[in-house]
């Protein structure tokens, strides 16, 4: 029964489905609360007190204003998805803020929301002080936030509270992950988080004992393990204290890391494929071979060009200072195993711009991983080639070119046109990036460095984001981010009905 | 006559105290420059000082203690039994104690695989730790009762009002 009167229904259906996203953000509130009840820490505790209730009360707000829309499911379009997708995205950044703010540990609401933006995006930079002195609870928050925001917050929020999620395939291409692993959007959730749980447990349980072979004790071993194994999988970067990933020292810690961020950069569809039997695909794939290639050549090219330098000189030292940053960088997780600076002082101009390549480039699609992914670079390099064999081919000969992606794919014009669109959409923003960070006097290779990590949701830093660095460049950095990690689309679709809302308000 | 010679002692002796006190300040580096002047400082004695972190990361005779000194924060490599005078390391419920650390900084430790660290000759606590009073204001907790109550409310609200949508 259509009960949808006026033509502001959009309002309505957008603010149903929002209120839905921030109520199960609200939800998972419950287990930082539990956390700092189970170790006392009573600031915190009511730090997430606060901020669950006033989730709870927008949350419910926003639903009971839409409401009709539990009548009118069928009006709901792409566009509101890809609205709700990026609305929701700002609404729970400044509500997720709300206990970092209250913890003492930001100068500013701005840092605070710098800071959940950085880890709803997996981008993993910080700017909360003083680290080695939050709670337990605000550390599981500021991990959780990075795990929940590479899976998908939106369909994770929506499979789990609607009864009904026929249409919720829109809401899941709006969070820029357009995969169908099976039919329906809700079994595909599922697979998705149920890959992800089980690697929860199995990474927390490696990083646990491993942790407490390297001298943590046993609690300390447990929440290390699951904040590393949330970061890592999610290729987030954040770590529970301020040397990151320097904090413990070992190679063997590090080197799991390195496993779970490799993975968790990696297709979903690619993990469901492998799961299912069909092993072939890792090596068939156009993303596995994209990745594989460009790490391998810019792990080769970073390792000769600090070789020179003379700092680093054994094998392992090259692998744990030099491979492990390029990997990290690739994969857009932003660990680091080297001081920010020293990217600044030793990597020198040629060493800075390998990682901002890789930056850029990012992970597989449809990942936890940032980056204009594999994929696209594979497509536009396979177009390339086919353009190539086109002009050498007879002009009789129509050829139809392919690509491996799961399953075999026409390389269509529209294809690549679309890959090429989001890969210029990611240099602009870079760029933009980069002359801000001049403007406000930084050197080029640092400012490209920090544009192409914000750009990408790698993390790294090169020693510019600092509580202190130009207000501008730290909304720049946020809206950088946001862009990144929603590839564009849904962020443009909500600025067109914003314009197009205050277009037919001023025509009525 | 005298009297000048006791006055010009006593103002030698205190500009003495003075000069003396800050080459000791002097000696002390902060853990950012050591980042900073990587090169420079490699392979050289230095003394730094700052706060135990997290706990000490036992590994065979010796252990990891990593220091924050507000600047940054650096892993400390020494033997395990002095590890047993430090007694409190920060976290989110104690302020760790406040070392001074004499030893040799490595940019690249050739034996822990390229870590930026200093391997320690002589440890001393300066200021032993403390737990950290952790006082609620009052005004918190009650604003967090009033939006339970406010969001227990319209929880009620919204299950009548989408009950009798149902309906």
């Amino acid at each position: 029964m259509n009960t949808f009167n006026g033509r502001f229904y959009s309002i309505f259906i957008i603010s149903y489905y929002t209120g839905f996203v921030v109520l199960g953000i609200a939800l998972l509130m419950v287990l930082p609360i539990l956390t700092a009840v189970g170790l006392q820490e009573w600031n915190p505790f009511w730090d997430f007190i606060i901020t669950m209730a006033i989730s709870v009360i927008l949350g419910l707000l926003l639903i009971i204003i839409g409401k009709q829309t539990r009548h009118n499911k069928s009006f709901v379009q792409w566009k509101h998805g890809f609205v709700v997708a990026s609305l929701s995205w700002i609404i729970l950044m400044f509500l997720c803020a709300i206990p970092y703010l209250l913890s003492g540990h930001v100068n500013s609401i701005l840092d605070a929301c710098f800071d959940v933006m950085s880890g709803f995006t997996t981008t993993g930079m910080v700017l909360t002080q003083d680290l080695d002195h939050i709670s337990l609870s605000l550390n599981l928050w500021r991990h959780m936030l990075t795990f929940i925001g590479g899976q998908g917050m939106i369909v994770l929020a929506l499979t789990f509270l609607l009864k009904e999620t026929s249409g919720a395939y829109i809401f899941y291409v709006g969070e820029a992950k357009d995969i169908d692993l099976v039919p329906n959007v809700k079994g595909t959730a599922r697979i998705i988080w149920k890959i992800s749980m089980v690697y929860l447990l199995i990474g927390t349980a490696a990083l646990w004992i491993d942790g407490m072979t390297i001298g943590l004790n046993p609690l300390s071993a447990f929440f290390n393990g699951l904040f590393i194994f949330a970061s890592s999988w999610s290729t987030g970067g954040f770590a529970p204290y301020t040397q990151n990933m320097m904090y413990y020292h070992s190679f063997s810690y590090e080197n799991l890391t390195i496993i779970f961020f490799i993975l968790g950069s990696l297709n979903f569809g690619l993990h469901h494929a492998i799961l299912s039997g069909n092993k072939k695909e890792l090596l068939k794939n156009i993303e596995t071979q994209s990745f594989f290639i460009s790490s391998f050549l810019a792990s080769i090219l970073a390792v000769m060009w600090l070789a020179r330098t003379g700092i680093y000189n054994d094998a392992i030292t090259m692998f744990r200072r030099v491979v492990y940053n390029v990997l990290s960088a690739h994969t857009t997780t932003g660990f680091g195993s080297v001081y920010a600076r020293q990217f600044a002082l030793e990597w020198g101009d040629f060493g800075i711009l390998i990682l901002v390549i890789v930056m850029l480039i990012g992970g597989s699609a449809c990942s936890t991983a940032g980056g204009f992914k594999g994929l696209r670079v594979g497509i536009i390099f396979n177009s390339i080639l086919a353009d190539v064999k086109r002009l050498l081919a007879s002009e009789r000969n129509v050829k139809v070119f392919r690509f491996h992606h799961i399953k075999d794919q026409i390389l269509s014009d529209g294809l690549v046109k679309a890959s090429a669109l989001i890969i210029i959409c990611y240099l602009i923003t870079f760029a933009i990036g980069t002359l801000i960070g001049t403007y406000y006097g930084y050197p080029l290779a640092s400012a490209a460095f920090e544009a192409a990590s914000i750009t990408g949701n790698v993390g790294l830093s090169i020693g510019i984001t600092t509580p202190g660095m130009p207000t501008v460049m730290k909304i720049y950095y946020i809206i950088a981010m946001y862009l990144g990690r929603l590839e564009f689309l849904s962020v443009f679709a909500l600025i067109g009905f914003i314009i197009g809302g205050i277009k037919k308000c001023w025509t009525k | 006559m005298l009297d000048k010679i006791i006055k010009t002692f006593m103002l030698t002796v205190s500009l003495l105290f003075c000069l003396n006190g800050s080459v000791l300040a002097a000696d002390v580096i902060e853990l950012n420059q050591l980042v900073e002047n990587a090169e420079a400082m490699d392979g050289q004695s230095v003394t730094v000082s700052g706060e135990a972190i997290g706990e000490a990361l036992e590994r065979g005779d010796h252990a990891w203690v990593n220091i924050n000194d507000g600047t940054n924060a650096m892993g400390i490599w020494m033997p395990l039994d002095v590890t047993q005078h430090i007694k409190v390391f920060g976290d989110y419920k104690h302020h760790g104690d406040q070392l001074q650390i004499t030893g040799v900084f490595n940019r690249a430790c050739a034996q822990h695989g390229g870590d930026v660290d200093i391997h320690s000759d002589s440890i001393t606590v300066l200021m032993a730790g403390y737990a950290t009073d952790e006082s609620v204001p009052a005004l918190k907790i009650i604003i967090g009762l009033m939006l339970m109550c406010l969001a227990s409310v319209l929880g009620m609200i919204y299950f009548k009002a989408i009950k009798k949508s149902a309906g």
